[in-house]
């Protein structure tokens, strides 16, 4: 059951999405984020889910796993649509009690749930297509001029290597701990959210035991392999941007100029 | 051969506790090695000695010329003896097996190209080249033990040094791993020092010292050791069970002119003897 959580989901496919250079997706999806909230009106809004649901099949992923995607963020999600439903401003179309809902308060709960929707397809488009390593060595040599503010970057960047490496192999433990309690008779099925809470401390504890002792033994593994940092490291693998990622990058700025461009066009579409 | 590793009347302890207590030796260039004894008998810390994970109380470790004085001999002896642990889930670093085995030589700063080229010799030397895109989690034990001993190789180190690496693996992790150890020592001569407890891979090895308490008990190759079945009795350690069998016809009056070590050989010799009977 505790293998179900997935964290940093990676689909390998053969698309050209899985070919762009690491550092260049993940600036140029920070970008389409930002440009996200430069759409202002739903003719801009639609033209960037146009774009992103384009792009979701390039990377020839089924669709169906974009929208497990959403599930964590239901709730967020239905909790800010109906807010921004009885917030809105101007004429009630019906009223009860204080509660008012308003032609712009429906406007608005429309327009900022397809942004929050549109925003997690893209950030799945990123880690669905990007291995994790790959992600955390993009990000580590992203981050390289930040050493100039005495940052850590290459720590930051090992740091979260080894938490993905020893996920799957914590949660394993979990599991096992999980049923050596469970055989000597603990219950962790009934009762309450407090009781099931207080029933997880001695999954917790084992847990917490064993993580330090794999820790002092890494450590004393990277030792024996002459780690000493960053300093004066190589990587076997190069990063080098090629012509797909020029296309990238030549492909987003046309999607940028399209964004203002609709956001000039259809001020009618702004929600007032 | 020349000597690689001398150790010269060390010691250490831990607070009050002494581990070691005025060891000496020296290990060849190429030897393979197995060190025997209980848990808390020093193998462990010995091996932590070899590569300067640990500095000695007193007395002096050199491994190939070098006694560790400054950081940069400490990295040049870590380079030269790898160090393989016992549980393989917690020696791997990376997410890819290619990574985690281009981890050292990534650390010792050696250009891309040329890590490539060594990381794919020592997957290949290890048998897992087909698997070196696949996460660590997946593999078997043996597989993530074989990764671990890849790890060390691709840095080129002259001595492996291997902490009870197939306590925690079945019986075909098991013969994987010895597998891979004696080609790496037959084949690319490196030498090996070897920490266990099974006596069957004691007996593939060319020397073997049993430490108790801190010292030396006794050292020879596998046939002298072996044959001192009653001093190993005596400090409850075991012997092969085809030792054991034929040391227990001795008592009873049986006699061979050697103990084996081997089924095999055990087999041969209980079959000279049937003949010999009949």
């Amino acid at each position: 059951m505790i293998k179900d959580i997935t964290l940093g989901q990676f689909f390998p496919t053969n698309s050209l999405i899985h070919k762009i250079d690491p550092r260049v997706k993940i600036i140029l999806i920070s970008v389409y984020i930002v440009f996200l909230f430069i759409a202002k009106n739903f003719g801009s809004l639609g033209f960037m889910t146009c774009i992103t649901v384009i792009l979701m099949i390039i990377t020839k992923i089924p669709l169906k796993l974009y929208f497990k995607g959403l599930r964590p963020v239901l709730f967020i999600l239905l909790f800010t649509s109906v807010l921004n439903v009885f917030y809105g401003s101007g004429e009630p179309i019906w009223q009860w009690g204080i509660l008012k809902v308003t032609w712009n308060g429906i406007q608005t709960a429309v327009f900022v749930s397809v942004r929050i929707v549109v925003l997690i397809m893209i950030s799945c488009i990123l880690t669905y297509t990007t291995s994790p390593t790959d992600l955390t060595d993009a990000l580590e040599r992203i981050m390289k001029p930040l050493t100039v503010f005495k940052i850590q970057v290459h720590e930051i960047a090992m740091m979260m290597t080894i938490a993905l490496r020893f996920v799957p192999t914590l949660l394993e433990e979990t599991d096992k701990i999980m049923n050596a309690q469970k055989a000597r008779g603990a219950d962790m099925e009934s009762g309450g959210i407090v009781k099931k809470l207080k029933a997880m401390i001695p999954v917790l504890i084992p847990l917490f035991v064993s993580s330090f002792n794999r820790a002092f033994d890494l450590a004393v593994a990277m030792e024996c392999r002459c780690y000493r940092g960053g300093k004066g490291r190589t990587r076997m693998k190069v990063l080098k941007a090629g012509k797909i990622d020029v296309i990238a990058v030549i492909f987003s700025v046309i999607v940028l100029a399209g964004v203002i461009v609709c956001n000039v066009m259809f001020p009618q579409l702004t929600v007032k | 051969m020349k000597d690689f590793i001398k150790v010269n009347n060390v010691s250490f302890s831990y607070g009050e506790n002494k581990v070691l207590d005025d060891i000496s030796f020296t290990i060849k260039q190429g030897e393979f090695i197995a060190l025997l004894g209980h848990n808390g008998c020093g193998k462990s810390t010995l091996a932590k000695l070899f590569n300067v994970l640990l500095v000695p109380e007193s007395g002096e470790i050199s491994v190939d010329g070098l006694v560790a004085k400054n950081e940069d001999d400490v990295y040049k002896i870590r380079s030269k003896v790898g160090l393989v642990l016992q549980n393989p889930d917690n020696q791997l670093v990376a997410t890819i097996v290619e990574e985690d085995v281009a981890f050292g030589c990534e650390n010792l700063g050696i250009p891309p190209k040329e890590i490539r080229r060594r990381v794919d010799e020592a997957l290949k030397s290890v048998d897992m080249y087909e698997y070196r895109t696949h996460a660590p989690h997946k593999l078997s034990g043996g597989q993530k033990q074989r990764v671990a001993i890849a790890g060390i190789i691709a840095m080129q180190p002259q001595c492996i040094v291997l902490d009870e690496p197939t306590a925690m693996l079945d019986p075909q992790g098991r013969k994987e791993v010895m597998d891979t150890i004696r080609y790496l020592n037959k084949e690319k001569n490196i030498t090996i020092i070897l920490i266990t407890h099974y006596m069957d891979e004691a007996v593939q090895t060319d020397r073997i010292f049993v430490m108790d308490k801190g010292k030396i008990l006794t050292q020879g190759t596998p046939q002298e050791v072996f044959s001192k079945v009653e001093l190993l009795k005596e400090k409850s350690l075991d012997v092969p069970q085809a030792t054991e069998l034929i040391y227990r016809l001795h008592q009873h009056g049986i006699s061979t002119e050697k103990l084996p070590l081997t089924p095999e050989e055990c087999i041969a010799l209980l079959e000279e003897l049937l003949n010999k009977k009949s």
